[in-house]
């Protein structure tokens, strides 16, 4: 018998549950963020080397896709960053009740969306 | 279900931890150490982070040479460089326990390993000498 395995039983075997989708994405938004991270090596060798190199890096960073990168990356960071924090109160043993669990979740969420509407209107507005 | 002997080994690239586990001396692998650190170094992350973000933000609308003069002071060049190296070190080992769960093959796990290694230590290293060249270089 085929049994379905663990990563991709979430969507079609198990019920929808809060705690098991922001775990996932904090996998996903970490990876996310290691590959970004070619984005931020990137950006500091071409302020180092200056000129045309920066002038590139720039475009691409201010071309709709890379603006559209950013968003992604700034989603992820403080996704990641909010998530983060929640899984070092777990640490410290605190939050383990399952109404406290949900509850910093959804934190976690209204934390990302603010912090991302922050950002970004910051920057199309300032 | 005959196996074929303990792939629990598969990321050890040394056999000496197999000897601790023969003689009873716990776990073969290092999976404690790892664990701290990877803590360690997101506690590090907050405020680097957000350190960065806010820079990054503060930035996002000056030119190369308002860059390259933050980036050569002394405060913002040191902790954008730990920065980075906390972040790689981090990565790193979020990376690894993704390989871990889902590549199951000895040699591919070794090769994506060293191939994720080699990556971060390239990136990593080109992060600080670009820092390192703005600061010298003030």
């Amino acid at each position: 018998m085929q049994r379905p395995l663990s990563p991709f039983m979430f969507p079609v075997w198990y019920r929808f549950q809060i705690s098991s989708a922001l775990s996932i994405l904090h996998r996903l938004t970490g990876i996310a963020l290691a590959v970004g991270s070619i984005l931020l090596a990137w950006w500091l060798v071409s302020v180092a080397a200056g000129g045309e190199a920066f002038a590139a890096t720039h475009a691409v960073i201010a071309s709709p896709v890379g603006m559209l990168l950013l968003f992604g990356w700034s989603v992820a960071f403080f996704y990641h960053l909010c998530n983060g924090v929640r899984h070092l109160v777990w640490d410290a043993g605190y939050g383990f009740e399952l109404h406290h669990a949900h509850l910093s979740g959804y934190a976690v969420l209204a934390a990302t969306a603010l912090l991302t509407a922050l950002t970004w209107l910051y920057v199309f507005l300032a | 279900m005959a196996k074929a002997p303990s792939l629990s080994n598969a990321t050890a690239l040394r056999d000496e931890t197999v000897l601790r586990r023969v003689r009873q001396l716990g776990s073969a692998r290092d999976g404690l150490r790892e664990w701290r650190s990877q803590r360690l170094t997101a506690i590090a992350l907050i405020p680097l982070g957000l350190y960065f973000a806010a820079s990054i933000l503060w930035l996002a609308k000056s030119d190369q040479a308002t860059a390259a003069a933050w980036l050569s002071s002394p405060v913002p060049a040191l902790l954008v460089i730990l920065f980075v190296l906390a972040g790689f070190a981090h990565a790193l080992i979020g990376l690894r326990s993704v390989f871990l769960d889902y590549v199951h093959t000895r040699a591919r796990l070794l090769a994506a390993e060293l191939l994720v290694r080699a990556a971060a230590l390239i990136l990593a290293g080109a992060s600080v000498l670009a820092v390192l060249k703005l600061f010298l270089g003030r």
